[in-house]
């Protein structure tokens, strides 16, 4: 036995993991092509005299517009705002529900082709941000609410199929297949059989729409929508620096509210009060739903939604003119090119964001995370301070962002990128902390005990365990950054967004069809390559 | 010395208390003739590095290779950008190695922990420990998931460790017969009071027994 462990030793080489070496090293290289991309190393990128102007701007952050009558118009934005949200979600979980049913594995079976069509199907209206869709409702419907619902129930639509599909069919198949053997009909056993165990995850999926939707009309209000977002742009363009604080607070706080509040009800769903032997519902539950549906029908009469609208003549004749010009797509040589040249810009600006607040969510991970008991006074005021930042960081929408940079930097993609890193921090920073949480304490503590300094104990007692799950989640939140980077284009900051802006506002339906088609394909490439990456790292 | 006991007697407890990462809320401590409640900083770091610890739980990093699991015994005196160093192109590679051939490891140098079975992660954490090379050695079941003649092997070492500094080394163990061949002082524990303490010279292994509530 001895001679096991007496044995000459046999020192292999050292190898490296070479598929994590090339995306590390492919991922670097990206970085530093995107940065010089954004003319980071080219020239200046700061504006010279926008510290001048930025300071009046900041100086009446402590003076937000609070006269009567402005009151009463932030009052009557916010409403309309919610009602968006409202009525956008409600539009939303409707759509998904009946597409769950044609997505669903279950309804298909094994005919696998059909499935596959069914789920290619919803890539459209899913690679389309909110946005995009808002800029093109505005073109066929003219300024009316149903502009803001549509914008945010069709692609909410989409993915809210997808999800609910996707809760259907995990739910174990045993009671299910149980009740189809006992003769049971298919839509029966669906409902005894696989609704009541989804039905937990549906609810929470439902309410987490939600709470996305208030974000979403917001910035649809912004490219003109009305609402919140809108009355923001109004005061922004008339340089009226009290009012637009007014507006950014008060967007700050709704979203502060919609996050908290559907937390709440997130986390009651995800456990669940014992009911006692008893049949009774959790009262914060039910309140919770009752309270959206009657916002939800309030928000149809405040908003005063007109179905006539939607089937008027104009409507349809509109319709029918731009589908007659959108095809086929355009796709002569400049416009091929210039496409080319914006897809690159959109991939950088995404790529300076991710890069920017993967850096921030790593540093802050740390100090955001919740201390254990008896950490020191001031190491807990320092985790208040940090979460409640990171929580105003992400309260505020990209584009409100871009605004703010574009004081102190030159236009172009480097603000945009920025605006989108700051808004992804507050999300991220969130998540990096959450996955050291879930860390267990004690490697690190017997690193403590053995004399290794906060340094030392952090680079191999926490760092090599957390950077898989917060590298994961930083290529997911790329996935929704290209999207969002579409957002920030539109309102000015380059790549395809802007791109698109130019061509719907020359009318040019058939160069919007291509700058609309190579949308969906970058998205879907930028997805398969996260999800290879992701795969690389497990 | 071994610490013997029924579970939840205060055998972790005690070492923890002894390594520095509980303070007593009652009455006074001292380690190698320091108390660790009065030291703040780098002289506390020093005391620490002066105790060496192998873990019930092992508390190994899983995610880093072997290597860098011993080099983490030399954290106290390695400055941060050493640390940071060493995880590219790995550190004091000799001495590593010698204490993986100790514990009989060395081809597994480069692999991630977690590729190791449970025994064999138990030997890294006594390779890191002879890469510390501290005067006390405190070990809490340090032979718990190896076959006996590995045990035997495992305490042997650090046993050697602790006498070749001039320190001591305090196991808990589970072993009665380990208990009694590799110590000089048995100390039984029973909810938190010390009911035995002898030198294993008058001690049978039935005697110790008892302590576990082992049938006879």
């Amino acid at each position: 036995m001895t001679a096991v462990l007496d044995r000459p030793a046999v020192v292999p080489p050292l190898r490296r993991a070479r598929a994590r070496w090339g995306w590390g090293l492919g991922a670097a290289a990206v970085v530093v092509w995107s940065l010089a991309g954004a003319g980071l190393f080219s020239g200046p990128v700061v504006n010279a005299a926008g510290p001048a102007q930025f300071g009046r701007f900041a100086s009446a952050a402590l003076s937000p517009a609070r006269d009567g009558e402005f009151l009463r118009v932030l009052a009557s934005s916010v409403g309309v705002t919610v009602a968006y949200a409202a009525l956008g979600a409600a539009l939303a979980v409707a759509l998904g529900a009946l597409g769950a049913v044609a997505v669903a594995r279950t309804t298909w079976g094994r005919r696998r082709a059909g499935w596959t069509l069914a789920r290619g199907a919803l890539a459209v209206p899913r690679g389309l941000h909110e946005a995009v869709w808002g800029l093109l409702l505005v073109n066929l419907l003219g300024l009316d609410p149903w502009v803001g619902v549509l914008a945010i129930g069709i692609p909410y639509g989409a993915v809210t199929a997808k999800v609910f599909a996707d809760l259907l069919d995990e739910v174990p198949r045993g009671a299910y297949s149980a009740l189809l053997a006992s003769g049971a009909g298919r839509v029966p056993a669906a409902l005894y059989g696989l609704l009541p165990p989804a039905s937990g995850g549906l609810l929470s999926y439902s309410f987490y729409r939600l709470e996305c939707a208030v974000r979403s009309a917001v910035v649809l209000g912004l490219i003109g929508a009305g609402g919140l977002g809108y009355q923001l742009s109004l005061s922004f363009s008339s340089l009226r620096w009290p009012q637009v604080w007014s507006c950014v607070y008060a967007l700050a706080l709704l979203c502060l509210v919609a996050e908290v509040a559907g937390r709440a009800v997130r986390r009651r769903l995800a456990s669940p009060r014992s009911s006692g032997g008893r049949l009774r519902r959790d009262r914060v539950l039910s309140a919770a739903v009752a309270v959206t549906l009657a916002g939800v029908v309030w928000s149809a009469w405040y908003l005063a939604l007109s179905p006539a609208t939607l089937v008027s003549d104009r409507t349809g004749e509109q319709l029918r003119y731009v589908l007659s010009n959108a095809w086929p797509p355009d796709t002569d040589g400049p416009l091929l090119r210039a496409v080319a040249g914006a897809a690159v810009d959109t991939v950088q600006m995404s790529v300076i964001a991710i890069a920017v607040a993967t850096v921030g969510a790593v540093l802050l991970a740390g100090v955001a995370a919740h201390p254990p008991r008896g950490a020191p006074a001031a190491r807990r005021l320092g985790g208040t301070a940090v979460r409640l930042a990171l929580l105003l960081l992400r309260a505020v929408p990209p584009p409100v962002w871009a605004l703010v940079l574009l004081f102190v930097l030159r236009p172009g993609i480097l603000p945009g990128a920025l605006a989108l890193g700051i808004y992804t921090l507050g999300v991220l920073g969130r998540l990096a902390a959450e996955a050291t949480e879930e860390l267990d304490p004690r490697p690190r503590a017997a690193l403590t005990a053995l004399g290794a300094g906060p340094v030392g104990g952090w680079l191999y007692g926490v760092l090599p365990r957390a950077t898989g799950p917060v590298l994961a989640f930083a290529l997911y939140r790329w996935e929704v950054a290209i999207r969002d980077t579409v957002l920030v284009g539109l309102l000015g900051a380059g790549g395809l967004g802007a791109l698109l802006a130019t061509q719907v506002a020359r009318f040019d339906w058939g160069a919007v069809t291509t700058v609309l088609a190579a949308l969906v394909v970058l998205t879907a490439a930028v997805d398969l390559v996260s999800a290879r990456a992701r795969a690389a790292l497990r | 010395m071994a610490v013997v006991g029924p579970s939840g007697a205060g055998k972790s407890t005690l070492l923890a208390v002894a390594n520095g990462s509980l303070l007593p809320t009652d009455g006074a401590v001292q380690v190698l003739g320091i108390s660790p409640g009065q030291l703040r900083g780098r002289a506390l770091r020093t005391l620490r590095a002066r105790v060496g610890t192998v873990h019930q739980q092992l508390e190994l990093v899983d995610q880093l290779r072997v290597v860098h699991n011993v080099n983490a015994g030399r954290l106290a005196g390695w400055p941060a950008w050493r640390a940071a160093w060493s995880l590219a192109r790995p550190q004091g590679l000799p001495e590593v190695l010698e204490a993986l051939t100790r514990v009989g490891l060395a081809d597994r140098v480069f692999d991630r922990t977690d590729r190791l079975s449970g025994g064999q992660q138990q030997r890294v954490a006594v390779a890191r420990l002879l890469v510390q090379r501290p005067e006390l050695v405190l070990a809490d079941e340090p032979a718990s998931a190896l076959d006996p003649v590995l045990a035997d092997r495992v305490l042997g070492l650090l046993a050697g460790l602790a006498t070749d500094r001039g320190g001591a080394l305090v196991a808990s163990l589970h072993d009665p017969a380990l208990a009694l061949r590799h110590c000089t002082r048995v100390v039984g524990l029973v909810a938190g009071e010390v009911v035995l303490d002898a030198p294993t010279g008058r001690l049978t292994v039935g005697d110790l027994a008892d302590f576990y509530g082992a049938p006879r």
